[in-house]
């Protein structure tokens, strides 16, 4: 489904990607992991059309998606349509008056009646357990509230890869198992997962594969999350842990 | 809720792929204004990033070189002198980096040509040498200024103005402007980016998107002004604000020092002939 072959980027001549090779199959759940400033959220809007390799081939549905592809809006749009992308920070993806019409916003534009609008945004509601927020202000909710709305903005459109830069990041240890649990079920009813995060604790429950970048900003491995931490010294390599990193 | 909860809620559609095949629509301002915004990004950037000059001369000096320079270029009436400063300006170029001469000529010989143009009837009711004379003066003075803003950056210019008494308030009000139109324009950028991504199909409000992202970059500055006020205030913030810098002259200092007052010697020999 995703496939990167040699891929290179760079901002105005510093580093930031360096010959990444990478395949993720439909259906997988991957977490992206190493140190600040190894080159995962540059990777994460690479994946997601913000930005183009210097060097390399980026291909999704074995499409190769390039800056002139890109700029035919028909073909951006249906490629964003099908690749979903929960940014960092929560507060950049809220611009609408409130929650349901942040919600709605997608799926408007895809043309829906405003009847398969309102079941579409009543359900991602449910779905994420923020019915009670429908009519507030998105700005003025709380981190965890924000995130989750954003999380429902993005499901709206029914993408098929769900890209998520760092979700666990700002939210209270019972938010991050319930989002666990709800990725973990996404991802058994067919959604491909890309996660970017830090968190060692719960990076085994997200996915299957973790991939460990180093600070060349190149992948130092590609293995099994239940083998993550046989590692250990891998991950000292890559400065995700310190020597007195105790796992239990 | 747990696992087989979540699984069971899960809507019909989401289970589904979506067949969806979009219309087209002519949102080309979305991507204009994240190529806009990300040019000038990357220009503060550029200009924060660590740059010294070849001979390492105090900040302070050249501000006051540069300020006296633009002053005694806009009271000299001669063609001499303002010869005489550009080929001080242009032996100052050729130490830069290629790329870096590039861009202040552009810059500057574009701003000196729209003066010209501007003068041009002028030059047709026969005033040649004072029109000539403007957008020479015009040219020199932003060769002169650009060259300042591309051989030292911001925090130190700002640094230099405490030399000349400007008001430390001032000072800080300055630098937290820079340093939070990079802020601002990075989260502004962000949010452009997610308008892009969600924007899978025909937008009728277009203009009510971008008043929602003015919006809430609104409450974010008022929000990140009130925090920063908060923080200033548990680090001992009063009113009061102080800057301190070293003060120390190399060679490279006397030297340019010896420049600035050939430059004035220029300008008394030759400056008003």
């Amino acid at each position: 489904m995703i496939d990167l072959k040699d891929v290179s980027y760079s901002y105005e001549g510093i580093n930031a990607l360096n010959n990444i090779n990478l395949h993720i199959e439909k259906g997988e759940a991957v977490a992206l992991m190493g140190a600040n400033g190894t080159g995962k959220s540059t990777l994460l809007k690479l994946m997601n059309g913000l930005l183009s390799p210097d060097q390399g081939v980026y291909r999704f549905d074995q499409e190769e998606i390039t800056p002139k592809k890109l700029k035919n809006t028909k073909f951006s749009k249906a490629f964003h349509q099908k690749i979903g992308f929960v940014f960092q920070n929560s507060d950049t993806q809220l611009f609408c008056a409130d929650v349901y019409d942040e919600i709605a916003f997608g799926p408007r534009q895809m043309g829906m009646n405003e009847d398969d609008v309102e079941k579409r945004v009543n359900d991602c509601l449910d779905l994420l357990g923020i019915q009670n927020f429908k009519h507030r202000q998105p700005y003025h909710l709380s981190g965890g509230e924000k995130r989750k709305v954003a999380i429902a903005c993005v499901l709206a459109l029914n993408p098929e890869v769900l890209v998520l830069d760092e979700p666990m990041n700002g939210l209270d240890p019972r938010t991050q198992r319930w989002l666990v649990n709800f990725l973990n079920t996404l991802n058994r009813s067919g959604k491909t997962l890309i996660i970017s995060t830090h968190n060692l604790d719960l990076v085994q429950e997200l996915s299957k594969r973790a991939i460990l970048f180093d600070e060349n900003h190149s992948i130092a491995a590609d293995l099994p999350s239940e083998n993550l931490f046989q590692e250990i010294d891998l991950l000292k390599k890559i400065n995700l842990v310190d020597e007195n990193y105790q796992h239990y | 809720m747990n696992h087989k909860e979540n699984q069971r809620n899960l809507p019909d559609w989401l289970l589904k792929d979506e067949n969806y095949i979009p219309q087209s629509d002519k949102d080309q301002f979305i991507g204009k204004s994240i190529l806009s915004i990300l040019r000038i990004l990357s220009k503060i950037k550029s200009q924060s990033e660590y740059k010294t000059d070849k001979f390492h001369v105090n900040a302070a000096l050249k501000v006051a070189f540069t300020f006296l320079l633009v002053i005694l270029l806009s009271l000299s009436t001669s063609y001499t002198f303002i010869f005489v400063v550009d080929v001080y300006l242009l032996v100052v170029l050729s130490f830069m980096d290629g790329k870096e001469i590039i861009k202040i000529l552009s810059v500057s010989l574009a701003m000196a040509f729209f003066t010209f143009i501007i003068l041009f009837p002028y030059i047709l009711l026969g005033n040649t040498y004072t029109s000539m004379i403007i957008t020479l003066k015009v040219l020199s003075t932003l060769i002169a200024v650009n060259i300042l803003s591309h051989s030292t950056r911001w925090n130190t210019i700002t640094g230099a103005l405490r030399r000349f008494y400007v008001p430390n308030i001032f000072i800080l009000v300055l630098d937290i402007t820079i340093k939070y139109i990079s802020m601002l324009g990075d989260f502004s950028l962000n949010m452009l980016y997610s308008l892009k991504l969600r924007s899978v199909g025909k937008n009728n409000s277009k203009y009510g998107s971008i008043a929602g992202i003015a919006g809430t970059m609104f409450m974010k500055s008022k929000e990140m002004a009130e925090e920063m006020y908060a923080a200033m205030e548990c680090r001992g913030f009063t009113g009061e604000y102080t800057v301190r810098s070293k003060w120390k002259l190399t060679i490279a200092d006397f030297i340019y020092m010896l420049l600035t007052i050939g430059m004035i010697a220029a300008f008394i020999l030759w400056g008003r002939i």
